[in-house]
């Protein structure tokens, strides 16, 4: 099967290594997004099978990227935003505007590939 | 425009003269403003300057045309004899007044802080006028408040114990910082048969004498001054005490002597024009001494000076009643110096003797009368120290607390507040504690009391924020950072892990340089963004030190506090070189 590709929006360097390593362990193809208008450049050629970004990032938030992929580009693909706890508003907002899923800081690796897992094969079934 | 409005509706025969000092004042400040360059000026003060016109006209015209008159105005404006209700005049005439001097003070307060901004000279020249012009005008309107509370008998007189000789030499203090002419020299002469500690109202005492000092001061070109206090009569339960307020100044002619203690009468009327004032300053020692219980008299001829003679009854105390509280005398002399004070008070003679004092221990203090102004205050600078008059119009000293401890940000939140009161109530360390009141001193204070325990907490204080940061610290290595989450996380990989603690490292350094661009540029979001971008990462090494500066950086990114951002930006460099050798020392353990 071919390998899945995912795009990761996260400006903390460190955090975006890490989450990248772990996800390329499980058999992904990941590649990196300094900030959101970077992700929005990107999705203009190619869309991925899933995205993860997070909501606080310069230019463009993670917020916009869900309107703009929804909305703008209407397209289904899985999106999971990654943001601080005390963003709950925002949260319900990008959720209510179709993102799938979120995760809150500081965030388990782990955690998030068992959710990204889970939205590649949802989109699988449908 | 202010006086034109002022002249048309506060003509009222009893206001006529403090109108037209009103008025005199009013229109030096306007022109004054005219003058004032605002160009060069930060539009940022220049709008709060602005602002507090805005409000000081806008409560004017409101309480003008908005207050019950007891007559329609156009049959007073035509019929010259209305008789007025003194007891309602009292008391429009003291609501007026506050009214007026709490955007007055607004605007004092914002001309003290224009002050400390940069100025060309032509614009210190006027500044200083504003700063004249609003200070009398305040000086007025406190006079008219205190003396129609006065007549209204809304003013009511406290039974509390205090120190006679604190008391005198605290007016002797302030006496001095009124007279600005060497010629002039002032002495004080206290009874030695006084009792210590007396019942009675030490602030209305304090008034008397001041405003009795107080004109000596003004009359008195060159010469003396004199105090003195003494026992007159000493009975069961009840002392007399004498107070002479001598001067050598001009002396006031035998037939207006008779009408001297009359409300609104100045001697002569140039006098109001040569000395200044409202001219109530003596019929408002009248009042209180007359309220009070006691008697006034004096004795004076043209060019020979004047003497003015109190004699007050006042209750003894039973020695047991003023077991003051004995600090442990640490004599650790820490200097003051500079230490940001932030001062609530509403009387304005104890302001002026706070300020003096706190300027003299090199202090920089900043007093107000108006709680939400000095909690926006508390936002915007950093204090060492709250002084908090218990006791104020509006807000009381119990409401700031309360908002001061619950206030979102850590600096403001847990600044220490000295309580000032007259109230023994407070002498309660329990109550103290639950209301949020650090320590208090009791009025009228001995200064060394209050020196000492401001510096005791301010020493505190500075200690405890160092131990915050510094307590982590003592530890080895380990207890500044934690490599093994972030290694679990790598899955055992150490090659991940030290390419992840190289993208760390970058991070900090592009941290450090964008924060510090940031502060120069002003940027406090910037800084915020910025933080917000570590957080993760530190999180994840447990960096529990740098973590808790990341806090306290976000709090004072929040407020724009720049002083703040300044102080934790410097904690960040002491402490990250640290964070960096623990760092490589844990990883090598791996």
């Amino acid at each position: 099967m071919k390998p899945k590709n995912l795009l990761l929006a996260e400006d903390d360097p460190m955090l975006a290594s890490l989450l990248k390593f772990r996800l390329e362990k499980e058999g992904y193809t990941v590649t990196l997004m300094p900030d959101g208008k970077a992700v929005k450049e990107c999705l203009t050629t190619t869309l991925p099978d899933a995205i993860i970004s997070d909501v606080m990032m310069p230019y463009f938030s993670g917020i916009e990227l869900v309107d703009y992929l929804r909305n703008e580009l209407n397209s289904k693909i899985p999106i999971i935003l990654i943001s601080t706890a005390s963003n709950e508003e925002n949260i319900i907002n990008a959720l209510k505007m179709g993102a799938n899923d979120f995760l809150a800081k500081p965030i388990s690796p782990t955690e998030l590939l068992i959710r990204v897992n889970r939205e590649i094969e949802r989109q699988q079934i449908s | 425009m202010l006086a034109f409005l002022l002249k048309q509706t506060l003509k009222n025969e009893v206001l006529d003269l403090d109108t037209r000092e009103l008025l005199m004042h009013l229109s030096k400040l306007e022109n004054g403003l005219d003058r004032y360059s605002f160009t060069e000026l930060n539009t940022n003060e220049a709008n709060r300057l602005k602002k507090s016109f805005e409000s000081f006209k806008n409560g004017l015209e409101e309480k003008v045309f908005g207050m019950p008159t007891p007559e329609p105005v156009e049959v007073s404006l035509k019929n010259k004899k209305v008789k007025s209700k003194p007891l309602e005049d009292h008391s429009m005439i003291a609501k007026v007044s506050h009214e007026i001097r709490t955007p007055l003070n607004g605007i004092v307060g914002f001309i003290d802080l224009l002050k400390e901004t940069e100025l060309s000279p032509k614009q210190q020249e006027l500044i200083k006028a504003l700063d004249t012009a609003s200070g009398n005008l305040t000086d007025i309107i406190n006079e008219l408040l205190e003396f129609s509370k006065l007549a209204s008998g809304h003013e009511t007189f406290e039974n509390v114990p205090f120190n006679l000789k604190n008391l005198i030499t605290e007016v002797a203090f302030l006496c001095e910082t009124l007279i600005t002419d060497s010629q002039v020299e002032l002495s004080v002469h206290l009874d030695k048969n006084l009792p210590e500690q007396l019942l009675g109202d030490p602030s209305k005492l304090s008034q008397i004498l001041l405003n009795l000092l107080g004109n000596a001061v003004k009359f008195v070109e060159k010469g003396k001054i004199s105090l003195e206090a003494v026992l007159k009569s000493d009975q069961q339960n009840r002392v007399y005490v004498e107070f002479l307020v001598a001067d050598t100044g001009i002396g006031i002619a035998n037939d207006k002597l008779q009408r001297i203690f009359e409300s609104y009468k100045q001697a002569e009327d140039d006098t109001q024009l040569k000395y200044g004032g409202s001219g109530l300053g003596l019929s408002i020692v009248k009042e209180l001494v007359d309220r009070m219980d006691g008697l006034i008299a004096v004795k004076s001829a043209l060019g020979a000076g004047s003497t003015f003679k109190v004699t007050l009854p006042f209750e003894k105390t039973k020695k047991q009643d003023i077991a003051l509280p004995k600090r442990p005398g640490k004599s650790v002399p820490r200097s003051l110096k500079h230490a940001k004070i932030l001062v609530f008070e509403d009387n304005v003679l104890n302001q002026q003797l706070m300020e003096n004092r706190l300027k003299s221990w090199g202090c920089k203090p900043f007093i107000t009368d108006n709680g939400l102004y000095g909690l926006q205050l508390l936002e915007n600078h950093e204090f060492d120290l709250v002084l908090m008059d218990l006791r104020m119009p509006k807000m009381n000293g119990f409401q700031i607390t309360e908002c001061i401890r619950q206030n979102r940000h850590d600096h403001i939140r847990t600044v220490p507040i000295i309580a000032l009161t007259a109230d023994f109530s407070i002498a309660d360390k329990e109550y103290c504690k639950r209301i949020g009141i650090t320590d208090y001193i009791l009025k009228p204070y001995n200064a060394d009391e209050l020196q000492r325990t401001m510096q005791e907490l301010i020493a505190e204080r500075e200690k405890q924020s160092e131990r915050e940061i510094s307590q982590i610290n003592i530890g080895q290595a380990s207890a500044l950072i934690n490599l093994n989450l972030l290694y679990e996380e790598c899955m055992g990989e150490k090659d991940t892990l030290t390419e992840l603690i190289q993208l760390f490292k970058k991070n900090m350094y592009e941290f450090i340089g964008n924060v510090r661009m940031h502060l120069t540029n002003n940027d406090s979001r910037g800084i915020g963004f910025a933080v917000h971008k570590i957080k993760s990462s530190l999180k994840m090494l447990e960096a529990t030190t740098l973590a808790q500066i990341c806090s306290k950086l976000t709090e004072a990114s929040d407020a724009a506090a720049y002083e703040a951002l300044e102080k934790y930006y410097k904690q960040f460099l002491n402490e990250y070189p640290k964070v960096e050798e623990a760092i490589d020392i844990e990883l090598n353990k791996l």
